[in-house]
């Protein structure tokens, strides 16, 4: 791991992904993300403070340690994005509420911001996403998070749809990325 | 699969079969050289890195090592796994017939459908050690890997070592060679 990785991260947020990677790997799936990361010693973070705070850079060699072991899984990091974002907010919260938790959650060098929101669109400027900054990586992970964040935020009538895209993974800013959110009724 | 200037390459490879064949053994034994006598199920899926280095063609390969549950419990998750698979170890155990049954009947079609179309597999027989109580003689495991297409059949014991590093390292090679690499034995 290369690079400058100031700040830190609320408990709540890193026990929320790792209760995810538990539901969607089981338990040796999650552990054996936090052995790659040289981190088994927070496995059991649950028990502790949520508002208590991890530093950055052990956070980071979490998403690190995922992002190898879940190479060219991009499936599975979309779910264990959604999945984030339900032990994260598992009450649900306005959509605005959740992009301001999340930036004051994960104390950084990145943002995450709404550009645009009308009824049947929202746009989302994320600035260098910290879930995807090595070369290669696609965000599926925080793209699940984003579509599950915004869809309990709707009536169940209304459906989120979204586009994938094409990334250019080789691109060092590829972790600066406009993303779309459409909302429509669902088609049952 | 990565493939940056032909000399870094990811692997993720699929360690498949039914419960207590030994894939996490294999593993361990590969990885640590280290056996453990007690059986511990897999819970979900068990991944391990492991780099490697094939001097002849100048390239650092990492090994993403997909040790995937054999319990039923995990019948409908476990397709997730898969994707990106671009090999497999389809292990039985050699003491188990039904283990050796559940190949065809499970564990190849699972690669077969959920992997990438060009995914290449080896069948193991694992517990060669276990002489006098071998259910599954060679020649049948020979017959069900040409049958299978497999790209090899070998008899491993992951307590032992026998044949464990050739495994994976040959898994490595006819992946290489698929994707149009060329090696000095060829």
């Amino acid at each position: 791991m290369i690079g400058d990785y100031k700040g830190f991260v609320k408990n709540k947020v890193v026990v929320a992904l790792l209760q995810a990677y538990h539901d969607i790997l089981d338990y040796d799936g999650m552990k054996s993300i936090l052995k790659e990361a040289g981190m088994m010693h927070i496995k059991d973070l649950r028990d502790k403070n949520p508002n208590d705070t991890l530093d950055f850079f052990s956070f980071k060699k979490i998403i690190s340690a995922q992002n190898c072991l879940l190479f060219d899984s991009s499936d599975l990091l979309f779910e264990i994005g959604k999945k984030f974002s339900f032990y994260l907010f598992p009450f649900g919260k306005n959509f605005e509420e959740i992009i301001n938790e999340i930036n004051s959650s994960i104390i950084t060098d990145w943002r995450v911001s709404i550009s645009e929101n009308n009824e049947n669109e929202i746009t989302i400027y994320v600035q260098r996403c910290i879930f995807c900054s090595e070369i290669g990586v696609p965000c599926d992970l925080f793209k699940g998070f984003l579509v599950n964040s915004l869809q309990k935020s709707l009536p169940s009538e209304k459906k989120v749809f979204y586009e994938r895209g094409i990334e250019d993974l080789k691109d060092p800013q590829h972790n600066s990325f406009i993303f779309k959110l459409k909302i429509d009724k669902s088609i049952k | 699969m990565k493939d940056t200037n032909k000399r870094e390459w990811a692997l993720k490879l699929a360690i498949l079969g039914d419960p207590a064949v030994g894939k996490t053994s294999l593993i361990n034994k590969y990885i640590t050289d280290s056996f453990r006598e007690n059986y511990q199920p897999t819970l979900g899926v068990n991944i391990v890195s492991k780099d490697m280095r094939i001097e002849e063609i100048n390239s650092k390969i990492r090994l993403l090592l997909w040790d995937i549950a054999g319990q039923d419990k995990y019948e409908l998750t476990r397709q997730n796994f898969f994707q990106g698979c671009v090999g497999a170890l389809l292990v039985y155990d050699m003491t188990r017939y039904s283990t050796f049954e559940q190949i065809t009947l499970k564990w190849l079609e699972d690669f077969k459908k959920f992997s990438r179309p060009d995914g290449i597999h080896i069948l193991i027989g694992n517990k060669s050690d276990l002489k006098d109580s071998i259910k599954v003689p060679y020649e049948e495991g020979k017959q069900l890997s040409q049958k299978i297409k497999a790209a090899e059949f070998i008899e491993t014991s992951a307590k032992n070592g026998e044949n464990v590093e050739e495994t994976f390292n040959n898994l490595v090679l006819h992946i290489l060679r698929k994707n149009g690499i060329k090696l000095k034995k060829d």
